[in-house]
């Protein structure tokens, strides 16, 4: 683990070298390949005059909202549809073929709905997000076992206790992959909305930057667009995702 | 005969949609310039069909798609079984695989553009990015879980490098490729359709934005179909054999 981390201390000075070396010697303008200290000096401008801290709060505060509201509609829809083998049948199709047609493809026709601006950029990335909850609770509460179900029924369980004790157990899982996997969409989904539709944001603000030819700024929006993101993975949803997998999944140990 | 039941299941709801769309519109629930009518939307699409626009944004974009493939997948399986034949350089380059992948698609836009120009270039740099980052991580975590076991023993029994390559590692990271492969698709769609809104003047992406300058919501709406529908082909076609073959032929191979 230690001579992991040397080795990538080592990677990560080599790479810089190399980045630094080659913005000096080649022969191209430097809003080509500005230097890593170019990038460090437009983070730390970026830093102070509290542009960065504000888009990362935006940024965020759009995702987390996402998150929270597709989480409330995607696992309970998810859940009722999955519960009847009809339903299910269904909706599948229909889950599917929306999920399919990104939120970013829906965007000119939101624009045409409700304009340029926050609206706008919020029901894209929810809809980015809600579907594959959807749709991945869907397949979850299809794949618990009838036969926990028909126990619990047997024992004269409503409807309703059999959703909570046995469903959504069952499903959680699923639905751990499902948030995964959208969040992980409409991340990108939210980069992208915020360049087309333009307010605020880490996506505007890498945009922007393109037009003024501040390269140094759009490398340092990049890495902390991977860095964030690679934070959130790491941290929030692949722990949820161990947990839920070890506590209710198919691990056998 | 199973599979004219499994299509009437699977067109109903769409049936079912469009029928809810149709009694909404003529209804006057909705100004027709936020949202046409379905048969609007028909003759748009025909017409789009007719002339050809509508072919030539659709391989605008499937080429864009088949390009990114083509150059991506041989390079990112090969860097990735390079990387993963030693195991410490895997462990380091784990981490920044992941962390390219986490920025893959749309991040790079600004970037490529400032590089490249507006234009294909910058466009099909998305796609090639995407497929490859995920499909080299996908590739070098394949190829790190292969039980060492089939390794020791195809050395034991005398087999070469090449051996090891070609019989222990690309076959026992197989499955874990396709599924970065399928993914990598569904990432770098959705990344193009973005990428072609901004940066270029072709494909289905430049399509939907363009007809949003002029309230063309029909236009819109032919397009999104379109993007819907080629997906659930791609995934139906040729994605979903192509997985559940890799897991039949190589997958869950339990270790001894």
């Amino acid at each position: 683990m230690r001579e992991t981390a040397v080795t990538w201390c080592l990677l990560l000075a080599g790479f810089l070298a190399a980045w630094s070396v080659a913005a000096a010697t080649l022969p191209v303008p430097s809003y080509m390949l500005p230097s890593p200290g170019a990038v460090l000096a437009a983070g730390q401008d970026l830093v102070v005059k509290g542009i960065l801290p504000t888009y990362i709060a935006e940024s965020l505060r759009r995702m987390v909202l996402a998150a929270v509201i597709a989480f409330a509609i995607g696992v309970p829809a998810g859940i009722a549809l999955g519960m009847s083998r009809r339903l299910a049948e269904f909706a599948y199709p229909l889950l599917n073929f929306f999920q399919s047609v990104s939120g970013i493809a829906w965007l000119p026709l939101m624009l045409v709905w409700f304009g340029f601006g926050e609206r706008t950029i919020l029901v894209a990335v929810n809809y980015t997000v809600v579907f594959p909850v959807a749709l991945n609770t869907l397949l979850g509460v299809r794949s618990v076992p009838r036969i926990y179900v028909n126990g619990l029924r047997t024992l004269g369980a409503p409807r309703w206790r059999i959703a909570r004790d046995v469903i959504l157990p069952g499903a959680l899982p699923s639905i751990a992959t499902g948030m995964r996997l959208g969040l992980a969409y409409g991340w990108r989904a939210l980069i992208a909305a915020e360049m087309l539709v333009g307010a605020h944001g880490l996506g505007f603000m890498i945009f922007t930057a393109q037009n003024f030819h501040l390269t140094a700024r759009i490398m340092l929006g990049m890495v902390v667009i991977g860095a964030l993101w690679l934070v959130l993975d790491y941290f929030v949803f692949r722990p949820l995702e161990q947990a839920t997998i070890e506590r209710w999944g198919l691990v056998q140990r | 005969m199973r599979w004219p039941r499994a299509a009437v299941n699977g067109l109903l709801p769409f049936g079912l949609l469009v029928v809810v769309w149709a009694v909404v519109t003529r209804a006057g629930l909705v100004a027709e310039i936020f949202l046409p009518r379905p048969e609007e939307v028909v003759r748009t699409g025909w017409a789009m069909a007719l002339d050809g626009s509508l072919w030539t944004n659709i391989i605008a974009s499937l080429g864009r798609v088949a390009l990114g493939l083509c150059v991506s997948v041989p390079l990112a399986v090969g860097a990735g079984v390079a990387v993963g034949l030693s195991r410490r350089l895997a462990a380091v380059l784990e981490p920044v695989a992941s962390f390219f992948n986490s920025l893959s698609g749309i991040a790079w836009l600004p970037l490529a553009v400032t590089w490249f120009g507006l234009g294909w270039v910058s466009v099909t740099f998305i796609m090639v990015n995407t497929v490859f980052f995920l499909v080299f991580f996908n590739t070098l975590v394949g190829v790190r879980t292969v039980p060492r076991v089939f390794e020791h023993a195809v050395r034991t029994l005398g087999g070469s490098r090449r051996h090891l390559i070609f019989q222990v590692l690309i076959p026992g990271a197989m499955p874990s490729i396709v599924a970065g492969i399928r993914m990598s698709i569904g990432f770098g769609w959705r990344a193009l359709i973005a990428a072609e809104m901004i940066a270029t003047s072709t494909g289905l992406g430049f399509l939907i934005f363009n007809a949003q300058n002029f309230h063309q919501t029909d236009t819109i709406l032919v397009g999104i179909i379109t993007i819907g529908l080629i997906w659930l082909a791609t995934d139906r076609l040729v994605l979903q054999p192509l997985e559940r073959w890799t897991i039949e032929r190589w997958g869950l191979v339990s270790a001894p």
